[in-house]
């Protein structure tokens, strides 16, 4: 498979002289296209940062990320938010909606911008995905009366409006119960087998083994990596406890 | 969608949103009048000039006239369109009586004209030329405004009746400040009551082009015609006449100018708080890839939407009350006949606006740019990187009250919010002081040493009669005698031809006599005390080109003898162009004598000058106060009606500013204020708090306002003022309401905002905002 993201030895800090403390010290990873891809790790080992340094969200001090064969270090803000609107997808794990709209509002919003779709076919495919991840009906809604799986599965249909490359999750399912969890990663991992790679920042085992590879996060640094057949739907405990193994192994 | 976005928006925020329409609202209107006013003052003084064809240029003349050798020089002057001489009856109030007053106490010169044939028209109500018959009288027009006279009235002249049959507009002399005033006649009538008064002469000329109106000016006095008199020309007619109205209009703009910008700061006020609430959201909307300006755009929509409805609003308002201020517009000028050009202009006006406010709101969003995004996802909150108030620690206070002390920590914590409050404050103060100050300073007597009158309690006026210099004489003779009397000055006007740079002759009036008995103020350099000094009013010094220190030439007994400027000052008096020198002249004919009095007790003025206009009944004799209050009455009455205005706009603009404040302020703080409440701290406890920070603010804001009302508040009405041709200027404050009234209602109301702005930390719930 070709290779859509690269980083390059990514140095990200914070701070200045003494104080100064690099949150990505040297990373280096790729990611491909189609590819269903976890990262783990424990509080502050920077993953957070590093999905924002590969998707072009945040600058980065060292290294480059290249994305599609663009360096975005020389893209400008307005071709980086052009980038992320159209190329990428992003699930947060907080609700990340605007107040003053309804659910169908929210996720048309990144849409609206590009005038050679037509506002009829943008509301047609809303409705349709919203359909797909079972939450049709709740158009008209605000956002404070849904229920927290509901909310997020608009997200992930905010997410796929632009026929993203790629979709960003950053504890996507650490706010939600496990039943409502599990529903999320089926739907990820539905989106995926669709061919629309995904990167999920994850603190649960059980979300992890559903990816196909693992890396593992500490110091800033890329600790380990763990391959998995693709998921087909059987043997998820068998998975999970290969992820738990490897997370003994390397001490995290 | 955007729409959606506005009205939930709005929804939410009714006063914020509430509060900033008004201000543009008000901001338009006020625009909006400034033009429509701006636009019918010029159009109405223009209909008017141009249906009465004011003259070009006016001599008035005392004595008698060769009509023959004027027609000659009319006639060979190859500028002259039009010639005439008129007359112009002058006599003494008390020979006049309207209904049911007399105008014994009149300090205006009231006189009799007949209608003209050429030009120089007193019109009727209608802008129509008047024409009169026998027993009829046409009243000036200031007499309907005071409401002297009313038409049908009866009206007695020197013991004949008339009737009053209408008012005229006279396009030379509506003016309060032009010190004479035309009643119309019939021709018989006129021949009639002619030897009750004295004649004076109305030298008048029409030019075919008025650029060549210097050229005019300077022909004329060198051809030695008569000129025992005032010179007024087209200029100044106009000038004089626009002067009240302008004032009303540069106040108009001054407030506009104002309340524009506060309109600005409520908004930059709401929009920074906005953005600080908004900040996760804007953060996120980053994320997903929409551009800085589309973000900037859901904004701006709210704004827009705002601003105009409060321009519309405004602009509607300003249809509402420009018919009261339009009034003396009209009553004086008529209509103006580019009516809706006016409102044209005031549409721009309001546009303008509109687009200022959309610019301003864009401006403030810039800073959308520096939210990180990444940032904004992972804090929701921007991280305050305010230092000021490290050192300002509770555990090292021991001066203050624990709440007055976190109310002042939180004012120093956040400045940049803080300081939009303050600037309002300072705004008001400012707005409160300097209209009041302004009409303290036109109201009190020393300004008109500003328009080139000193400072004394009455004058008397004696001209157009025989043996001027005797009948002087004998007065100053009687008056040095009066225990009544302190001090005295006997000024004598006479006309002198001067060389300009070109080499030629003009003339040019001279009041001699001792001038720093009752000085005046000098906008540059100071009262001539030598021989060869010569002090020249503003008018005069600008035509002339002369600065102080430069030497000018006058003809004395046909020699010519060097000058020094010594000063320069304003004047409003005799056509505005005078001069004032010491030196000691018999030759020239005197034109007028001013005896100016100081009494030893001012409480007297009344006997004295019935003393001395019963003993000279030749003379004009009045006091200065009534001399002010009819010159300047009724500027000085709009100025204090705008200064009442502007303390009630003030007043009103704190409040509201402070409740906004305070309602937002509290609602952000919901979060502290519930910690506080769960620490023990009761409702009083904040309130304290929340008063402490106001106050704080407040007293920082009427020190600044005060300061900057006294010295760039003086600046900008002096700018005013200067268009009556005064150029130096100070303030008369008046102690009590600038320092202590106005700052003490300022306080209240600002109090009064604050427990009410403040009464919603009651209402917060510690279980909402806490949440483990
Ligand atoms: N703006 C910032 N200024 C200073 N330090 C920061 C900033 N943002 C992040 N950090 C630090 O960088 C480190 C990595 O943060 P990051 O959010 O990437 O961790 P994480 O692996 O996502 O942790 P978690 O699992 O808790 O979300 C942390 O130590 C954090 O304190
Ligand atoms: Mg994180």
């Amino acid at each position: 498979m070709k290779r859509m993201i690269i980083g390059e030895h990514i140095v990200k800090s914070f701070g200045e002289g003494d104080e100064k403390h690099h949150v990505l010290d040297g990373v280096s990873l790729e990611i491909r296209e189609g590819e269903f891809v976890a990262v783990m790790g424990p509080s502050g080992s920077g993953k957070s940062t590093l999905m924002f340094a590969l998707s072009g969200t945040d600058r980065i001090n060292e290294g480059k990320v290249v994305f599609e064969g663009r360096n975005l270090a020389e893209a400008s803000e307005n071709e980086l938010s052009d980038l992320r609107r159209t190329q990428m997808g992003f699930v947060f794990q907080q609700p990340t909606m605007l107040k003053n709209l309804n659910i169908l509002d929210n996720i048309i919003l990144p849409s609206m911008r590009d005038h050679r779709k037509k506002r009829v076919e943008i509301v047609e495919k809303a409705r349709a995905l919203m359909k797909r991840v079972g939450i049709a009906g709740l158009e008209q809604r605000d956002i404070t009366q849904v229920s927290g799986g509901q909310l997020q599965r608009a997200g992930i249909c905010r997410a796929l409006m632009n026929s993203p490359r790629v979709i960003f999750g950053d504890e996507p399912t650490g706010a939600l119960n496990s039943i409502s969890a599990q529903e999320i990663m089926e739907l990820l991992g539905e989106i995926n087998a669709d061919g629309t790679a995904v990167m999920l920042v994850t603190h649960d085992a059980m979300v992890a083994a559903r990816t196909e590879r693992i890396l593992f996060m500490r110091d800033g640094k890329i600790a380990s990596e763990l391959k998995l057949p693709r998921y087909r739907g059987a043997d998820l405990d068998e998975r999970i406890e290969k992820v738990n193994e490897k997370m003994r192994e390397i001490g995290v | 969608m955007y729409s959606r976005i506005i009205r939930n928006d709005i929804s939410k925020s009714k006063l914020i949103t509430l509060t900033t329409a008004i201000f543009v609202a008000a901001a338009a209107m006020l625009v909006s009048l400034a033009a429509i006013l701006i636009v019918n003052l010029s159009g109405a003084l223009d209909t008017l000039m141009t249906q009465a064809q004011t003259p070009h240029f006016m001599q008035m003349h005392s004595g008698d006239v060769d009509t023959e050798r004027l027609t000659t020089f009319a006639e060979q002057n190859s500028n002259v369109d039009q010639f005439q001489v008129l007359e112009f009856l002058n006599m003494d109030g008390s020979q006049i009586r309207l209904g049911a007053h007399s105008l014994v106490n009149s300090v205006q010169d009231n006189g009799f004209s007949t209608q003209s044939e050429k030009f120089d028209y007193l019109l009727d109500l209608d802008g129509q030329i008047i024409d009169i018959s026998d027993g009829e009288l046409y009243v000036p027009i200031n007499y309907l405004k005071d409401q002297t006279v009313g038409v049908g009235d009866k009206a007695v002249i020197g013991g004949k009746e008339f009737t009053v049959t209408g008012f005229l507009r006279d396009s030379q002399m509506n003016s309060m400040l032009s010190s004479s005033k035309r009643f119309l006649i019939s021709k018989n009538d006129y021949d009639e009551i002619k030897n009750l008064g004295s004649v004076e002469y109305l030298i008048e000329f029409r030019l075919k082009d008025l650029s060549a109106l210097g050229a005019f000016e300077t022909a004329y006095a060198a051809a030695g015609l008569e000129a025992n008199g005032p010179t007024i020309t087209y200029p100044l007619f106009k000038m004089i006449n626009a002067l009240s109205d302008g004032i009303m209009i540069a106040v108009i703009l001054l407030v506009s100018a104002l309340v524009v910008a506060i309109a600005f700061l409520c908004i930059r006020f709401t929009l920074l708080a906005k953005i600080e609430d908004d900040y996760r959201e804007i953060g996120v909307m980053k994320a997903l890839g929409l551009r800085v300006s589309d973000i900037r755009k859901l904004y701006l929509a709210k704004y827009a939407a705002i601003a105009a409805v409060g321009s519309i609003l405004g602009f509607a308002l300003s249809f509402l009350f420009k018919g009261k201020l339009l009034e003396n517009i009209r009553l004086y000028m008529g209509e103006s006949e580019n009516a809706s050009f006016a409102t044209a202009l005031g549409v721009i006006g309001v546009l303008l606006v509109f687009l200022a406010i959309l610019a301003y709101v864009n401006g403030v969003l810039r800073r959308f740019r520096t939210i990180s995004a990444a940032e904004a996802v992972r804090f929701g909150i921007s991280r305050d990187k305010s230092t000021g108030a490290k050192r300002f620690c509770l555990h090292r206070n021991r001066l203050l009250n624990t709440n007055v002390f976190l109310g002042i920590k939180d004012v120093l914590a956040r400045k940049r919010l803080y300081a939009t409050m303050l600037v309002v404050l300072v705004f008001s103060v400012f707005i409160m002081i300097v209209p009041q100050n302004l009409h303290n300073t036109i109201a009190s007597s020393s300004f008109i040493q500003y328009m080139g009158i000193g400072s004394y309690d009455l004058r008397l006026d004696i001209q157009q009669t025989d043996h001027l210099s005797e009948k002087a004489a004998e007065i100053v003779r009687v008056m040095s005698t009066d225990p009544a009397i302190t001090q005295y000055a006997a000024l004598t006007t006479k006309t002198f031809k001067i060389k300009t740079e070109k080499g030629t002759e003009e003339n040019i009036k001279v009041e001699l006599g001792d001038h720093s008995v009752f000085p005046i103020e000098y906008s540059k350099g100071r009262v001539p005390v030598a021989e060869d000094e010569i002090a020249l009013s503003v008018l005069n010094a600008d035509e002339l080109g002369k600065k102080v220190g430069d030497a000018i030439i006058l003809v004395i007994k046909g020699q010519e003898t060097q000058f020094t400027v010594s000063g320069i000052y304003s004047d409003i008096t005799n056509g505005g162009k005078t001069a004032k020198a010491i030196f000691k002249d018999d030759a020239a004919d005197v034109m007028w004598y001013v005896i100016c009095v100081e009494l030893v007790n001012a409480a007297h003025i009344d006997e004295t000058i019935a003393k001395y206009a019963d003993s000279y009944a030749y003379a004009k004799v009045s006091g200065i106060d009534e001399f002010v209050a009819q010159t300047f009455g009724s500027t000085i009455s709009s100025v204090r009606q705008a200064s009442h205005v502007s303390i009630a706009v003030a007043l009103i603009i704190a409040v509201l500013v402070t409740l906004l404040f305070m309602k937002m302020l509290i609602a952000k703080d919901r979060y502290s204020i519930a910690v506080m409440k769960a620490l023990g701290h009761t409702d009083s406890d904040i309130t304290v708090q929340y008063i402490s920070r106001s106050v704080f603010i407040l007293i920082a804001g009427i020190v600044l306002g005060t300061l900057l009302a006294n010295t760039l508040g003086e600046r900008l009405a002096g700018a005013m003022i200067s268009s009556f041709g005064a150029s130096t200027f100070h303030f008369a404050v008046n102690p009590l309401s600038a320092y202590l009234l106005n700052p003490l209602l300022m306080i209240g109301s600002v109090l009064i905002a604050t427990i009410l702005g403040s009464l919603g930390a009651g209402r917060i719930q510690i279980s909402d905002n806490i949440k483990e």
